[in-house]
């Protein structure tokens, strides 16, 4: 019987698309939204991504990577003595202004890394040696910075190249590929010390510090070391990653606004298909009935239901999916908007529609075990 | 279930029915006495709103009723769980409704496979035998038409063959002409009245069309939720409604 469930179905061709089309709007809606909130979130920790230190200490008063709260320099010496830190380094992270070639500003990420180890240095050269950085006001930049300061130049900017960062000439030696910041800045990378001329003086200028477990240490364990050495506050990489994310998560209204959106998408789903399908299930009442009348029993019809249901929720539910990666691999050539669609997001869709299924299918089945087969002699 | 003692196909007795509650109440069927013998074409017949119908449900077994017995080949349907009631409409009873109820996303070798498919027959072997009922029927080649491509007539052999391709020993029959001309009605009958010939077999036919009254064994007639006459049509005992 389930084959003529499936020609019950298929049959009624404008129900289908109405039923199928539901369900893949509700699908394309849930997870392409939780695809770019998960990507604003990994967004929030690109600094994380890009220096990929073990360990990470900041002022006990810090709460996530992109917030800054200045060290001492005598920092780093506390923390290279602390029992299970293998070696730490100094970082500057902070906004700046670089005055672009038509004479514009723009505000960029600096980076200044330890010259003597490069430690924190991007993953990924596109062009020229990162090495080369130590050289005189020579900084590396990402492949966003090539769009973002070429305005008012011939052609963009390039290896050689220079531009001014508050006032002050750097030079253009490396291109480096970096995972994308929250705030959309390009990132540029120079050595600590240059660094620190490029930026305005402050009492502190250490941003950050990233030290190494020792050998048989945990990143786990030389944090706590470490914070309660110091008094300082030590995360280990992936604490870090989820402090930033749940502050994110607190004290933006970023969760909110994506879930009103994913709510909806479940809210179409569940009142598109489910009325269409019932809609579908009273219009087959008087076929259903004759099928009862000549014995169907209602268990085999409920299950005819759930069939129809499921094959309903799980070809939009595929075609969904299918729109959504669409979408994310056309948005990750283009770099935005941010896209990250982890296993959870597809599981978790698939989980919604299926519970559509279910209320569309009992909405039916309801009607079934109400429905007297006697229906059919009526005229 | 009870021995089928007397060849009674339909053995009813003291049957009611009231449809609603309270000032609303409405008696369908008032103490119906009424049999179908094995090998007849039975028609119910009398004015509308008489309990034609409901009494066709009750034999049916789709329809519950308040008092009284129904035994079909034997079986009380007034002692069967809604489970055992389904199990015996799907094994022992074919339907041929007025609005044939023919499913049209179906194809018509599909539709007259159904009541074998309910049964739990295999779908190539329901097919197979659908397609040969069609022929039967004489709509052979015309198995993968919709039923909205085939005529009123050819709709109704349709069904036909679907109430007939389980081998039902009741085939229960309602307006099976109302919506035929008088040329397939005639056709349709023969077909209902050579099935009821088959041993072991009985008919019960439900109409207003009186262009096919002589096509009956027997006819009952209903007056105001009673039987009131009864009256032998073919097989000539006698031509005269006999009084309930």
């Amino acid at each position: 019987m389930y084959h003529i469930a499936l020609k019950m179905l298929l049959g009624n061709r404008s129900k289908y698309i109405v039923l199928v089309s539901g369900i893949t709007f509700a699908t394309l809606l849930m997870t392409q939204q939780s695809a770019i909130f998960c990507g604003l979130m990994l967004w929030t920790t690109g600094s994380l991504q890009n220096m990929r230190a073990k360990v990470w200490v900041t002022d006990p008063k810090v709460e996530q990577v992109n917030e800054v709260r200045q060290l001492r320099d005598t920092d780093v010496g506390r923390v290279r003595s602390v029992e299970g830190t293998a070696w730490a380094v100094p970082l500057f992270w902070g906004l700046q202004q670089a005055k672009l070639a038509d004479g514009r500003f723009k505000q960029i990420q600096l980076v200044g890394l330890e010259s003597a180890t490069l430690v924190g240095r991007p993953y990924r050269m596109v062009a020229g040696r990162i090495e080369d950085v130590r050289l005189p006001n020579a900084v590396v930049i990402d492949e966003l910075a090539i769009v973002r300061l070429s305005a008012g130049r011939p052609k963009p900017i390039g290896l050689g190249d220079t531009f001014e960062i508050n006032d002050r000439e750097a030079r253009v030696v490396g291109i480096c590929r970096t995972a994308k910041s929250f705030f959309g800045m390009p990132y540029i990378f120079t050595t600590y010390d240059q660094a620190l001329q490029f930026a305005p003086k402050t009492r502190k200028m250490l941003s950050f510090i990233l030290a190494e477990p020792a050998e048989g240490w945990t990143a786990e364990a030389t944090a706590v070391a470490i914070t309660r050495a110091t008094g300082l506050r030590a995360y280990t990489e992936k604490n870090f990653f989820w402090a930033t994310i749940r502050w994110y998560f607190v004290n933006t209204g970023i969760p909110m606004s994506f879930g009103i959106t994913i709510l909806l998408g479940f809210a179409v789903g569940v009142a598109v298909s489910g009325q269409t399908f019932y809609t579908f299930v009273l219009e087959n009442l008087r076929h259903l009935g004759a099928l009862k009348a000549m014995g169907a029993s209602d268990g085999l019809l409920a299950r005819m239901l759930i069939l129809q249901a499921f094959t309903v929720g799980l070809i939009g539910y595929g075609l969904g999916i299918g729109l959504t990666s669409l979408f994310g691999a056309l948005g990750l050539e283009k770099g935005e908007p941010p896209f990250m669609l982890p296993y959870q997001v597809p599981l978790g869709a698939l989980a919604v529609v299926l519970f559509i299924c279910v209320f569309a299918a009992l909405l039916g089945i309801r009607q079934i075990r109400k429905l007297e087969p006697a229906i059919v002699f009526r005229g | 279930m009870a021995d089928n003692k007397n060849n009674y196909a339909v053995h009813v007795r003291d049957v009611s029915k009231t449809f609603g509650v309270g000032a609303t109440a409405v008696p369908a069927l008032k103490g119906v006495n009424f049999d179908a013998r094995e090998g007849e074409l039975l028609m119910i017949v009398g004015p509308s709103g008489c309990g034609k119908t409901t009494l066709l449900s009750a034999i049916a077994g789709t329809l519950q009723f308040d008092t009284g017995e129904i035994d079909v080949f034997g079986s009380a349907l007034q002692k069967m769980s809604k489970n055992e009631n389904s199990a015996f409409r799907r094994q022992n009873i074919g339907f041929i409704f007025q609005e044939f109820h023919l499913i049209p996303t179906l194809n018509a070798v599909e539709n007259v496979s159904v009541p074998l498919l309910i049964n739990g027959v295999s779908r190539a072997v329901a097919e197979r035998k659908a397609h040969a009922l069609l022929a039967q029927v004489g709509l052979e080649g015309r198995g993968h038409e919709s039923p909205l491509n085939l005529s009123g007539g050819q709709q109704q052999r349709v069904a036909i063959a679907r109430a007939l391709v389980h081998e039902p020993r009741l085939i229960i029959c309602d307006e099976p002409t109302s919506a035929l001309d008088k040329e397939n009605g005639a056709r349709i009958m023969e077909l209902l009245r050579q099935v009821a010939r088959a041993p072991g077999r009985c008919v019960v036919v439900v109409t207003h069309d009186n262009r096919i009254f002589h096509h009956a064994d027997r006819m009952t007639e209903m007056e105001d939720g009673r039987v009131a006459r009864v009256a032998e049509i073919n097989g000539g005992h006698s031509s005269s409604f006999i009084p309930n």
